[in-house]
């Protein structure tokens, strides 16, 4: 089976969402598009798909096995769906029905389905099983891991069998782990002769599906080819530049090797720490000192307790037992000494309020240096303009920005970055962890950054504390980059 | 749907995921104010123009309506319109002090209940989950049992069974406002408790407070005006809606507009309350 | 009186500054919580157990209260009683000397109240003080015609509601979700006694089709169901509009149909089941405004059911009267309410973060 896109084009309102030449997919090779949120990547999938809203205005052509059909008839593919083009949904927690058993929602895409259940339902189990999740054909959808949803839905997507598969962001809020897990069942897929179209922003997938990857930004495709020879030696500028955002790529003047000086005074000291959360212990006789400008990531997979470490650390969040002590941390009229970075920025302002307002308070009651905000929105490259705006209307890197400004106002001693950069694309990322470390490298502020991205982590920091999940001792690992 | 997906289905469909959208244009919406305006200037201004609502001219008995008697005169010869316009403002005057009690006692208690928390919110919250399984109406019943026709105790019985609802609601939404990280970065930043107040909490149930509002005004007038359409609420000779209703039933042949003017005041009242509403609070 | 919209929740908030949420998927899979069933009855015990104190609750506040109508009452109260026991002319100084004694009229409040609070607990509600009716006996009876009543009310107004509801969701915004959405409003904001009024003058009084008031004869039952279901359909066409938008723009029905599966399939096996999730769980909210109907259409239109017998004994000022069927009502709300969120909990396996309230 052999699908050619030819001349897919996407307009809403006068502006031209997606625009591609043509895309061929063939079996035994793994097609990913990657490129930034608003490059029309997914657009151009669900148009090769028929799933895309109406309203929008679609042309092209596509080819199925030599069979011509009309991209900008929507309709026309409903009767591919399943049997010859799958889809495998971007968050699979919230594409199962969460009132069935997870055999269920598997066995209802199984082909014999109408005719003999039974068989359909031995179909979803042995499905389940070959994936390694038959424990979990009796629950349902709220009782899985990320990972195991992950492959219930890819069970429940391929059960019909449909050589055309089509993946939309499917790493999204996937560790590393869960996400390499992933990356080996598209794999898999490819190898079994499959016809496999990924949609990611993420170069990582990219690299472990292989095959060809195609760049897109705003609606156009700039480069194809290779992943190994697009990914690596890459001819168009825009590449390249995204390419250089991945943090193991980095050269900043803030990044160093070793820690703060020798004798920098202790703000932190944990002893024994142990915290158990939904029955599961997440850490057990934890130590650890902070110093004033350490930079320490707390790593780790998804539910293995990274926030809730960083929390306890700031001791905003109880323990089973052990102690948390602070030196000098103490909270007081003018001074502020520890602050948190929330991963969704707009839900640490308050949402009613422009900013002007909300910042403001916080330069009033600590009496910050008239000025100073300005200076600060300076260097971060923030359009003062943006303070009239409420915190719903400026974009999640800007306002990531506005927030890691709110805290160093304060010249805080110890900052809790909680993954602050993993919902902004890469180049908004390095642009904003840039503006945040220039600040930290500054004022000599202690970090504490939880992120489930090891190269984020390796970049940033320079100690890493490691919950392994699932696991009940964690282990500290002292990396240099 | 990632995010460029989302983003173009926003653009595009008229009726996005969200479930509560404006139920009525905003036409409608400026009609219903007028007409709010219009039930609300007959209760402030019309008993000064048409005085004497309970004065009596047998002799007049159902009078149909003229240019100097609108609506006609009742059975007992009294003045339809001037007896409207009293009860209009005795319905509202009670409907607007039960909202500005039950807002004040229950609003302030579901506040204290979430900013506090611990016993003091499981107090107040035990008390309300008793409440709230009693229906508004057996509340207001129990309290025109205790009233004897006094309009004190009735005001008390309105206010108490809307208190629970003003509570539950501003418990909830401050609870989860207070403990969401926007605050608790606030803390973190060392601000005041008033800029908790009034950039955080305020902004939030502000748009709630007037769907209360306008929903326990509702509430209040059609309480008042049941009691006494099922004759247990205030006693003759008051001017009231639900009384004048009952009162003018008996006269539906020969005199209909008895009947229709209140249920018209009425009807208009309500349907104008739910109207100006920007949204319904969704169930 | 149609409340149950702003509906609260009644649980504490999720603790939002734990700010790990993804703590709550392990990436192993190992890390499967094991899918236990004792969860789902652990969760019905606690549940019967809250919803018991909630009934107790309930009777106390109503006895309470009952009890301090008792009290302001004029004159003795020994003296009504004993009127109420033997009738108002064989009332002699004596017999009222012999009530106080009996009843302890003469102890100090608090005892009295917990005396009263006793009788109310083992199910003595006394007699009527106007009619020497057993209380117990009159509750029963009316109660049997109340749920006819209701019971008709509410298969009127789901039906109509849901078929409405459904229509309206078929195309969000088109003509039949706005014509529907005018009717949810006229419905909610008319209160049932001017409804039952306009229906008994449309449809007796002018056409002469039904019988105006009283009970008998199933021509009897059609107005005051009728009223009821108006005010009820509303809210029931709603909340299907609602969620059947909802379900039908939700990612697994997306899901459902790019894995091929026909309209119907996705209709039955997923529409279907979630919305109906949650009209049970909104049947909850329902109840109060039932009863509420319920006792103002008993007394519009006669029928002899205890919202009317309550209504009479408000009027009569007849206590223990007014207790009784006050309690049967609000028992009643707790009873459904405690149906409901059983249901709620056995047909969605999801851990509920809000309460069905009321």
């Amino acid at each position: 089976m052999t699908v050619h896109l030819h001349r897919v084009v996407v307009r809403h309102a006068g502006r031209t969402l997606v625009d591609v030449a043509d895309v061929h997919l063939e079996p035994g090779r793994a097609v990913t598009v990657v490129g930034e949120s608003g490059s029309g990547k997914s657009l151009l999938a669900h148009a090769a798909l028929g799933t895309l809203p109406a309203g929008l205005a679609v042309h092209g052509a596509m080819s199925i096995d030599g069979v011509p059909h009309d991209v900008g008839d929507q309709a026309g593919r409903r009767p591919l769906w399943g049997r010859t083009l799958a889809l495998l949904p971007q968050e699979p927690v919230l594409a199962l029905d969460p009132t069935m058993r997870v055999r269920d929602v598997v066995a209802e895409g199984a082909p014999t389905f109408a005719r003999d259940r039974r068989a359909a339902r031995r179909a979803a189990l042995e499905r389940l099983a070959g994936l390694g999740v038959a424990h979990a054909a009796g629950a349902y959808p709220h009782q899985l891991s990320g990972g195991m949803a992950q492959r219930v839905a890819f069970a429940a997507a391929t059960i019909g069998e449909a050589p055309v598969l089509v993946a939309d962001e499917p790493s999204k809020g996937l560790d590393v782990a869960a996400r390499d897990d992933l990356a080996a069942l598209l794999r898999r897929h490819v190898e079994g002769g499959g016809v496999l179209l990924t949609i990611t922003h993420d170069l990582d997938l990219a690299r472990a599906l292989g095959g060809d990857v195609l760049v897109m930004r705003e609606a156009e495709v700039l480069e194809r080819g290779p992943v190994e020879q697009v990914l690596t030696t890459p001819t168009h500028p825009y590449t390249a530049r995204l390419l250089a955002a991945e943090p193991a790529r980095w050269a900043k003047a803030w990044m160093r090797d070793g820690g703060p000086p020798e004798g920098s005074p202790l703000l932190v000291h944990a002893e024994q720490v142990t915290r158990t959360l939904g029955g599961r212990r997440l850490f057990t006789g934890l130590d650890l000192d902070l110093r004033a400008g350490d930079r320490v990531a707390l790593t780790g997979p998804s539910g293995s307790g990274k926030t809730t470490l960083g929390r306890v650390l700031l001791r905003r969040h109880p323990v089973d037992s052990g102690r948390v002590t602070h030196h000098d941390l103490a909270r007081r009229r003018g001074r502020a000494p520890v602050q948190q970075l929330h991963q969704d920025p707009t839900q640490s302002f308050p949402a009613f309020v422009p900013l002007r307002a909300a910042l403001g308070d916080a330069v009033r009651r600590h009496g910050v240096a008239p000025g100073r905000l300005e200076e600060l929105l300076g260097t971060m490259r923030l359009d003062p303009g943006l303070l009239e705006r409420r915190p719903g209307g400026v974009s999640g890197g800007e306002l990531q920005r506005l927030a890691i400004i709110r805290a160093m106002l304060l010249h805080p001693a110890l900052l809790l970055a909680d993954e602050p950069t993993s919902r902004l694309d890469l180049l908004t990322q390095e642009e904003t962890l840039d503006a945040l470390m220039g600040q930290v490298e500054q004022q000599g502020t202690a970090l504490l950054l939880v992120t489930h991205d090891t190269s984020l982590a390796h970049a940033v920091a320079d100690r890493e504390v490691v919950l392994p999940g699932g696991v009940t001792t964690p282990t500290a690992v002292l990396a240099g980059r | 749907m990632s995010t460029d997906l989302t983003a173009a289905l926003a653009a595009t469909s008229p009726a996005p995921r969200t479930r509560r959208r404006p139920r009525l244009l905003p036409r409608a919406r400026a009609v219903a104010a007028a007409a709010l305006v219009l039930v609300v200037l007959l209760a402030l201004v019309g008993p000064f123009v048409w005085g004497g609502p309970a004065l009596q001219e047998l002799s007049r008995s159902l009078e149909p309506p003229s240019l100097a008697e609108p609506l006609g005169r009742d059975h007992l010869g009294r003045s339809v319109l001037s007896r409207l316009a009293h009860a209009t403002r005795l319905s509202l005057a009670l409907a607007a002090l039960s909202v500005v009690t039950s807002a004040l006692v229950g609003g302030l208690a579901g506040v204290v209940a979430a900013w506090i928390g611990r016993w003091v919110d499981t107090a107040i919250n035990a008390v309300s989950e008793v409440l709230v399984a009693v229906p508004a109406l057996l509340v207001v019943l129990l309290a025109a049992a205790l009233a004897d026709g006094s309009l004190l105790v009735l005001y008390v019985g309105i206010a108490i069974a809307q208190s629970v609802e003003w509570f539950r609601v501003v418990r909830a939404r401050s609870a989860v406002v207070l403990a969401g990280p926007a605050v608790g970065t606030a803390r973190m930043l060392d601000l005041s408790a008033w800029h908790v107040l009034h950039r955080h909490l305020w902004p939030e149930l502000r748009p709630v407070l007037l769907t209360l509002a306008a929903f326990g005004v509702g509430t209040s007038v059609i309480a008042l005006s049941t009691l006494g359409y099922v004759g247990v609420g205030l006693r003759p000779p008051t001017a009231e809606l639900g009384l004048m209703i009952t009162e003018s039933l008996p006269f539906w042949s020969q005199a209909p507009w008895l009947v229709l003017a209140p249920v018209l005041v009425l009807a208009v009242t309500l349907l104008a309350l739910l109207g100006v509403r920007r949204e319904e609070p969704s169930a | 009186m149609s409340t149950g919209a702003p509906a609260g929740t009644a649980t504490t908030p999720p603790d939002v500054t734990d700010g790990d949420r993804t703590d709550q998927d392990g990436a192993a899979p190992a890390a499967l919580p094991p899918v236990t069933d004792g969860g789902v009855g652990r969760a019905v015990l606690l549940l019967l157990v809250r919803r018991a104190l909630q009934a107790v609750g309930v009777v106390v506040a109503v006895t309470t209260a009952c009890f301090a109508i008792m009290h302001t009452l004029p004159g003795d109260a020994a003296y009504r009683i004993a009127a109420g026991r033997y009738g108002y002319d064989f009332v002699t100084a004596a017999s009222a000397e012999a009530v106080r004694a009996e009843l302890g009229l003469d102890r100090p409040p608090w005892q009295q109240l917990v005396g009263w609070w006793g009788d109310a607990a083992r199910l003595q509600l006394g007699t009527s003080l106007v009619t020497g009716a057993d209380v117990r006996h009159e509750v029963l009876h009316g109660l049997g015609h109340t749920l006819q009543l209701a019971g008709l009310a509410l298969l009127l107004a789901s039906v109509l509601g849901i078929a409405a509801g459904a229509a309206a969701a078929h195309r969000p915004g088109g003509a039949v979700d706005r014509l529907v959405g005018t009717w949810v409003v006229l419905a909610r904001s008319l209160p049932p006694f001017v409804v039952g009024l306009l229906l008994v003058v449309l449809l007796a009084v002018q056409a002469g089709l039904l019988p105006v008031a009283g009970s008998g004869t199933p021509a009897h039952a059609v107005l005051p169901a009728l009223t009821l279901a108006v005010g009820l359909s509303g809210l029931v066409a709603r909340v299907t509009r609602d969620a059947v938008v909802h379900v039908r723009s939700s990612e697994y029905v997306r899901f459902a149909q790019t894995r091929g599966l026909g309209a119907g399939a996705v209709l039955r096996r997923h529409v279907l089941r979630n919305v109906g999730t949650t009209l049970v769980a909104y049947l909850g909210v329902q109840a109060l405004v039932l009863v509420e109907g319920v006792i103002v259409v008993e007394s519009v239109f006669a029928w002899p059911g205890i919202g009317h017998t309550l209504v009479h004994g408000v009027f009569w000022r007849d206590v223990p009267v007014i207790q009784g069927t006050a309690i049967a009502l609000a028992l009643a709300v707790v009873a459904v309410n405690t149906v409901v969120d059983v249901a709620t909990l056995l047909l969605d396996p999801r851990p509920r973060e809000t309460a069905v309230v009321a």
